[in-house]
């Protein structure tokens, strides 16, 4: 209908440990219209490490043929998402002194302050790939924008992600042997928190675990910008080897009950409740105790949140270092959201209730398509968000009358 | 009847020797004890049983604190007097617990040294418990390596899965002693066997026909049972012991060796239905070995042994070669039911992840000790 509206297009990858997720979309007036979206098991990835990469390039050539396929478009550039244990955030700092006589912040000098903050050299071997804005400081009192305000000292900080530089490079090659771009990296649980919060929530302080099946990514927001993020190289992959283990079985059968029968939370009347393997009493069928599996694996995720906890306090400590800070509701109004495959675990949010002490929900991914609003996918969908938001399309125009009425009317 | 001892009871460093000398009290006269150390104290406090204190010049009669170099030179700079020691036995039982400095460090030497008397090694060794830390942890999974390509028969003890058989609440030293309690009555089992009155004798010698190369994956697991139908009741316990079980553990076996001891009301048929439960679960198809003996004192208690080595290796393995040579041309081959396999499961080939000082792929309910609720 509108000839000045070139359409431009997205193409987002989220390697997993267990699956690699793709999606294509249109980009019209500022929203995503899925074109096409792939799915295949990963291999050559445990926890969240690629330790064969042949098997992994494979697999993720096979995705993008797919993706192709079905969204009849060549891919030539892609957004790769980034987690697991490689990747490191940690708060960089830029200082500028206001020099003007009413001290009055001009652009310059928040420029400045921002420059003086990304020159910050990475640790040797690692590779910055994203600084994520934090709140600006201004005498000690946190400022949206600066600039324009009255202050003598401003302090700019940023939430710097760096990762392995091999990890990088390992990527990026992959993508030009497929004779693709990688425009830009996204921090996974990033995405996986735009598809699943709002920015009221961000502004208020909500925390985002994404527990996937190699690693469990979490970051926290506070102030509507990111405070902290990190990453734990345990995750659902883990409950399947512990059930195999205690209850002697494949990884597969293990994999199956987890699915059916674990639990976040060992109830009282689960012990002695006696469970089928198949449950038509087949050859081969086995019974189990159903305490016995949410025992297993209830301790085992409990432990993966207490980590979570543990790691946000740590950083907490770091950045609010002098100051009380306590992990609650206050601090934490809208409470932590859980996505990722783990999520789906019964009772996970209650479990996560406990170990916290605030509120939690398991978050779906707002997304108009229903096949994908589960919190699987809330990593994959949170980046055609984020890249959405991050990345304006790639053909900007001028906005005429009827743009501005449509604007009004977008909701 | 005075037959010369022809086997030997070998405990080496500490925990090898508290093991050994708590045992040593009522085992036959077929068999010697013999304990090695470095530590002086240690050895002075066991009653009456010989002792080896080697490395002397290299720790004067202390420890060897934990260091894994000190303990290797220790058995190596002491190895003429230890070769007259394993001259003439068939068979040689050695018990160790790993993670120390003497155990990690001495054990696969002093194997060696045994094997190339022409005995048939049999090592018990014992892995620490998470909570001991990450340095004794990889200590013992480095020794264990060495060890099971110099011993003929390798049976681990995960301290950390007998800690699973205690209760919850039980203290530390509890948890200890079980451990402890485990390898000696798998180790009595072993010995009545070789007593002269036993209904079904079995010849030292025999054994070499199921532990056959040194380095085969070996099988080893114990219960007891109490009772009516206590030979049935320990059967299962044998077949459901967590030591035979985890993933990567060899489940069917070539060659077995199945040892029941009972009261003197024991039934024929009770001890043979045991065996027929452990052939089931365990295989056996090439040799069955049987056992069995009776003991006044065990009363309406009743224990099953079995040993079992896996069906052999496809590729003939260069028997007892020195050096290192024949060592790494075995040792792709190797399937052990390893420390690392057993608790880490799908993770076990995966880069540690330590955190806290514990390696968090192992199952947390192994870490905390929980006891899991049994199968109904």
């Amino acid at each position: 209908m509108n000839k000045k509206s070139l359409p431009s297009f997205i193409t987002v990858i989220d390697i997993g440990t267990q699956k690699t997720t793709a999606l294509t979309a249109q980009v019209i007036e500022g929203r995503a219209r899925m074109l096409g979206f792939s799915e295949r098991r990963t291999d050559g990835v445990v926890k969240g490490t690629v330790i064969d990469v042949e098997k992994l390039h494979a697999s993720v050539h096979e995705v993008i043929n797919d993706l192709e396929r079905v969204s009849q478009r060549a891919v030539e550039q892609i957004y790769l998402s980034i987690a697991g244990p490689s990747v490191e955030g940690e708060r960089v700092k830029g200082i500028c002194i206001v020099p003007a006589h009413d001290g009055r912040v001009t652009k310059l000098d928040y420029q400045q302050a921002i420059d003086s903050a990304k020159r910050l050299e990475p640790p040797a071997g690692r590779i910055t790939l994203l600084h994520m804005r934090q709140p600006s400081i201004l005498d000690n009192k946190p400022v949206g924008n600066p600039v324009g305000q009255q202050g003598r000292r401003l302090e700019v900080s940023f939430w710097r992600i760096t990762m392995e530089e091999g990890n990088v490079r390992f990527r990026v090659s992959m993508a030009n042997g497929m004779s693709i771009t990688v425009r830009d990296f996204i921090l996974a649980s990033h995405a996986a928190a735009c598809a699943v919060t709002t920015d009221s929530e961000k502004q208020g302080g909500v925390c985002v675990i994404d527990i996937g099946a190699g690693t469990t990514d979490w970051v926290l927001y506070f102030k509507g910008h990111i405070l902290c993020s990190g990453s734990i190289a345990v995750g659902g992959e883990h409950i399947t080897n512990d059930l195999s283990i205690a209850l002697r079985i494949s990884r597969e059968t293990a994999e199956d009950l987890k699915l059916r029968f674990a639990s976040a939370l060992h109830r009282d009347q689960d012990v002695n409740q006696t469970i089928w393997k198949d449950g038509d009493k087949s050859v081969g069928d086995q019974q189990f105790n159903r305490g016995t599996i949410t025992q297993v694996s209830s301790l085992r995720y409990q432990e993966i949140l207490s980590f979570v906890r543990k790691d946000i306090i740590a950083q907490l400590e770091q950045i609010f270092s002098g100051h009380e800070v306590k992990l609650d509701q206050n601090f934490l109004p809208s409470g932590i959201i859980l996505t990722g495959g783990s999520a789906n675990l019964a009772d996970a949010a209650e479990a996560t209730q406990n170990v916290f002490g605030v509120t939690a929900r398991i978050g779906t991914p707002k997304f108009d398509n229903p096949s994908l609003q589960k919190p699987e996918y809330a990593g994959v969908v949170g980046m055609m968000i984020a890249a959405l938001e991050d990345a304006p399309p790639v053909v900007r125009r001028q906005k005429g009358f009827m743009d501005i009425l449509r604007d009004l009317f977008r909701f | 009847m005075s037959t010369a001892p022809s086997i030997l009871l070998v405990g080496l460093g500490g925990a090898g020797c508290g093991m050994v000398s708590r045992i040593a009290t009522n085992l036959p006269p077929v068999i010697r004890v013999a304990l090695v150390d470095t530590d002086a104290s240690v050895l002075n406090t066991t009653a009456g049983q010989e002792v080896f204190q080697i490395g002397r010049p290299l720790t004067r009669g202390m420890g060897t604190a934990g260091e894994v170099a000190v303990g290797q030179t220790a058995v190596e700079a002491d190895e003429p007097t230890l070769r007259r020691l394993f001259n003439g036995y068939s068979l040689v039982v050695l018990v160790t617990g790993l993670g120390g400095g003497m155990g990690s460090g001495g054990a696969a030497p002093l194997a060696n040294i045994a094997l190339d008397a022409g005995a048939t090694v049999l090592s018990f060794a014992t892995i620490p418990f998470s909570h001991e830390g990450e340095r004794r942890k990889r200590q013992a999974a480095e020794a264990l390596e060495k060890l099971a390509i110099k011993s003929h028969g390798l049976v681990v003890v995960e301290n950390d899965l007998l800690a699973l058989q205690v209760a919850a609440d039980a203290s530390l030293s509890a948890a200890f002693s079980a451990a402890d309690e485990w390898i000696a009555g798998s180790l009595r089992a072993l010995a009545s066997v070789f007593t002269p009155g036993a209904l079904v004798p079995v010849d030292p010698a025999a054994l070499k026909t199921i532990l056959e190369k040194p380095g085969s994956p070996t099988l080893f697991s114990y219960g007891v049972g109490q009772g009516s139908g206590a030979a049935l009741v320990a059967a299962k316990a044998a077949c459901d012991s967590s030591l035979a079980h985890g993933p990567g553990a060899i489940t069917k076996v070539g060659s077995l060796f199945v040892q029941v001891t009972g009261g003197l009301n024991m039934s024929a048929t009770d001890a043979f239905e045991a065996v027929s439960i452990i052939r089931k679960k365990f295989g056996g198809e090439k040799t069955t070995l049987l056992g069995a003996c009776v003991n006044p004192e065990m009363g309406d208690r009743v224990e099953v042994a079995v040993l079992g080595a896996s069906l052999p290796v496809p590729k003939p393995a260069t028997k007892t070669k020195k050096g290192a040579k024949g060592a790494d041309a075995n040792q792709g081959m190797f399937v052990f039911a390893t420390e690392e396999s057993i608790r880490r499961g799908i993770f076990g080939n995966t880069p540690l992840t330590f955190r806290d000082g514990e390696d968090i792929d192992v199952p947390t309910y192994i870490r905390r000790s929980v006891r899991l609720t049994p199968v109904s």
